[in-house]
């Protein structure tokens, strides 16, 4: 966990250049005014002829994080923050924004886990009924993520209404909650006086996220591994502190810029953009012996790729459906219709819409249908576009 | 009047310099008809912050462009020395100050408007009783669309003494209203709290602003009036249906009946279980 934990109000964008704020702004309005006149291309595209790694060779060099060893992160950071006196709630509350792993790795935690009832619609006694089962004032609990206990519906919201203001109280004995931050967003608004102290990982900054990315390419052994620019033969990797003087490409910055800090959006653009050869293996040539014997992977930079984009198609349903996916970290398809309000095939029209365009997919083998990471920043920024309420990362 | 310093200003203009005249003319007739066309076509595939600065920019431009080609054409036409202008624009005002006196309360009132915006493209105002959203601003009059859509010419000289109301002023903030009128013997506190829950969970309301459920006593019963904004403003008769039916089926589920409104008078639509 890069950075650590911070107070929510202490989490910040990663800086990026005026230039590339700029040119990304201007390529968003020229996009939406080409929409309907050029042929549209939602799905994902890399947009340059070399050879992708092999998923063996990703798996290696570009693993996911584990949950157990984020899990420890945590455990440490709370800890930390609870000696600095920075942690004055019992139950302290874990924002994080969707595909940072914190969900999996509250999963992980040596505590009593806390799973939602399978139907969350349930009156305010039935609410309260409930959770006096749970027992929280009995052992150490943990909830991982608490978009799995309600649903944007009249009578979908007494159950994490009731344990909120429990929590508020002190009246929930000693947890752990796990938040998307879109959910914590809406609730936000819901209780504007709940005043709970969150605390969130701290953004990814183009510094962290050279040395996360490090720590993933290095395995249990530390190995180290090198990656460097296709086309000018610059370093990304390894992180610039082990006294060697290279010259470092900002292609970690920008990653972290493009998306938002966020790691699992960052992981995955990363693995998009690694490559087995560089543009011009003669201008790479003269450079190759600095990498110090590790093994060699090549970067291709960001700008000749194409993301998922949000079809012209897409209309108020698609919006609707991409939001409750973010509030609830995933529903399926009759909760959808639940919650949009749109009738069921109204829904599966909109979703077949959005599963074409690679930014939602079915998750694991359930039936949830949850927002990609590679979709993600378009998804962000079309949200927010159409004044639809967006998370604060 | 003494006219002679006119008719010498006017007699030095020659045919040449009327082509070249009304070529510039032409040219900014045609770029304020592009202006007028192009932007608010573009900015129809555009939304948020982008779209109203592109739609608040089209007056501007003309006023512009309008202001261009006045600098133009008068050299063109007559020698620019101080004589000449005090005795052309003397002539202009006085023919505008009689003929066409209510043309040019409008184009002056318009020319205000551009500098105290009470209202810009994309806005949605009300005007002796008309409501609609700005779809054009012209020299002269500007057009909204009701949301019946209907076109309704509104003259810029009307702005001097009619009552003008603005629901978004310039932004995309508009807020919106569902009226209900209740029979009165129910458990208010219960109500509200369920009528705000339906706001919340209704996918059309901006939840990062203001939500309201005022309630208040009238003639016929309770009237509540469920106040939040939609998340765009274009969206409203939707969030306005949207909000009633979901307060209608709270009501129905608490057994609170419905009566109708003052212009039908006391008359239950709904008798709750």
């Amino acid at each position: 966990m890069p950075g650590g934990l911070v107070p929510l109000e202490q989490w910040q964008l990663p800086e990026t250049s005026v230039h590339r704020t700029v040119r990304s702004a201007l390529r968003d309005i020229l996009a939406q005014l080409r929409a309907g006149v050029t042929p549209e291309d939602t799905t994902f595209r890399s947009l340059d002829a070399l050879p992708a790694l092999s998923a063996r060779t990703l798996a290696e060099v570009a693993p996911a994080p584990d949950p157990a060893t984020t899990a420890d992160a945590v455990g440490r950071q709370l800890a930390r923050l609870t000696r600095g006196g920075g942690r004055p709630r019992r139950v302290p509350v874990l924002v994080a924004p969707p595909f940072s792993g914190v969900r999996e790795a509250l999963a992980c935690l040596d505590r009593r886990l806390l799973t939602p009832p399978d139907e969350v619609s349930m009156t305010p006694a039935a609410a309260a009924c409930w959770w006096d089962r749970q027992a929280l004032t009995d052992g150490d609990w943990v909830l991982p993520e608490l978009a799995d206990f309600w649903l944007r519906h009249p009578s979908g919201l007494a159950l994490v209404r009731e344990f909120l203001s429990r929590v508020a109280l002190d009246q929930a004995g000693d947890g752990l909650v796990g938040c998307s931050s879109w959910c914590w967003t809406f609730w936000t608004h819901y209780l504007p006086e709940l005043h709970l102290a969150p605390v969130t990982p701290a953004p990814l900054t183009g510094e962290r996220l050279t040395r996360w990315l490090a720590f993933l390419a290095g395995g249990a052994s530390g190995r180290t591994v090198t990656a460097r620019m296709s086309h000018d033969g610059l370093y990304v990797l390894p992180a610039p502190d082990d006294g060697q003087e290279r010259k470092y490409s900002g292609f970690a910055r920008d990653l972290a810029a493009l998306s938002r800090g966020n790691p699992g959006v960052a992981l995955a653009l990363w693995r998009q953009r690694l490559r087995s050869h560089p543009e011009d293996e003669a201008a790479a040539r003269p450079l190759r012996d600095e990498s110090g014997g590790g093994r060699l992977y090549w970067v291709a930079p960001l700008e000749p790729m194409k993301l998922p984009a949000v079809p012209t198609a897409a209309g108020p349903g698609a919006g609707h459906i991409l939001h409750a996916l973010l509030l609830h970290d995933g529903l399926p398809l009759d909760r959808l219709a639940q919650v949009t309000g749109l009738a069921e095939p109204e829904a599966r029209v909109a979703l077949s819409l959005l599963l074409r365009a690679e930014l939602v997919a079915p998750a694991g083998a359930g039936e949830d249908y949850r927002v990609q990471p590679l979709g993600y920043p378009a998804v962000r920024k079309y949200l927010h576009a159409r004044g639809y309420p967006v998370d604060g990362f | 009047m003494d006219t002679r310093p006119v008719r010498e200003a006017l007699a030095s203009i020659t045919s040449q310099a009327i082509l070249e005249a009304l070529a510039v003319i032409v040219i900014a007739a045609l770029l304020i008809l592009l202006v007028q066309k192009l932007f608010p076509a573009l900015a129809g595939k555009l939304s948020g912050k982008p779209r109203l600065y592109l739609l608040a920019s089209v007056p501007l431009l003309r006023l512009l462009i309008i202001l261009l080609t006045l600098l133009m054409v008068v050299p063109i036409l007559v020698e620019p020395s101080f004589e000449n202008m005090v005795a052309i624009f003397g002539a202009l005002g006085l023919a505008l100050g009689f003929a066409l006196k209510d043309y040019a309360n409008s184009l002056i009132a318009g020319i205000v408007t551009l500098y105290e915006m009470p209202y810009r493209l994309g806005d949605w105002i009300e005007v002796d009783g008309r409501y609609g959203e700005v779809r054009a601003i012209g020299a002269r009059a500007a057009e909204i669309v009701t949301l019946d859509d209907t076109v309704v010419v509104i003259p810029h000289g009307v702005l001097w003494n009619a009552l003008l109301a603005n629901g978004n002023d310039g932004t995309d903030n508009l807020m919106c209203v569902a009226d209900l009128y209740l029979e009165p013997d129910h458990d208010v506190a219960f109500l509200r709290a369920r009528f705000r829950d339906a706001i919340f969970t209704c996918p059309l309301t901006r939840t990062y602003q203001p939500v309201q459920v005022v309630v208040s006593g009238c003639e016929w019963g309770l009237h509540y009036r469920l106040k939040a904004y939609p998340l765009e403003p274009r969206a409203q008769r939707r969030f306005i249906s949207e909000l009633t039916a979901r307060a209608a089926a709270i009501c129905e589920e608490a057994g609170v009946g419905m009566v109708a409104g003052p212009g039908l008078g006391y008359r239950p639509i709904h008798q709750g279980s």
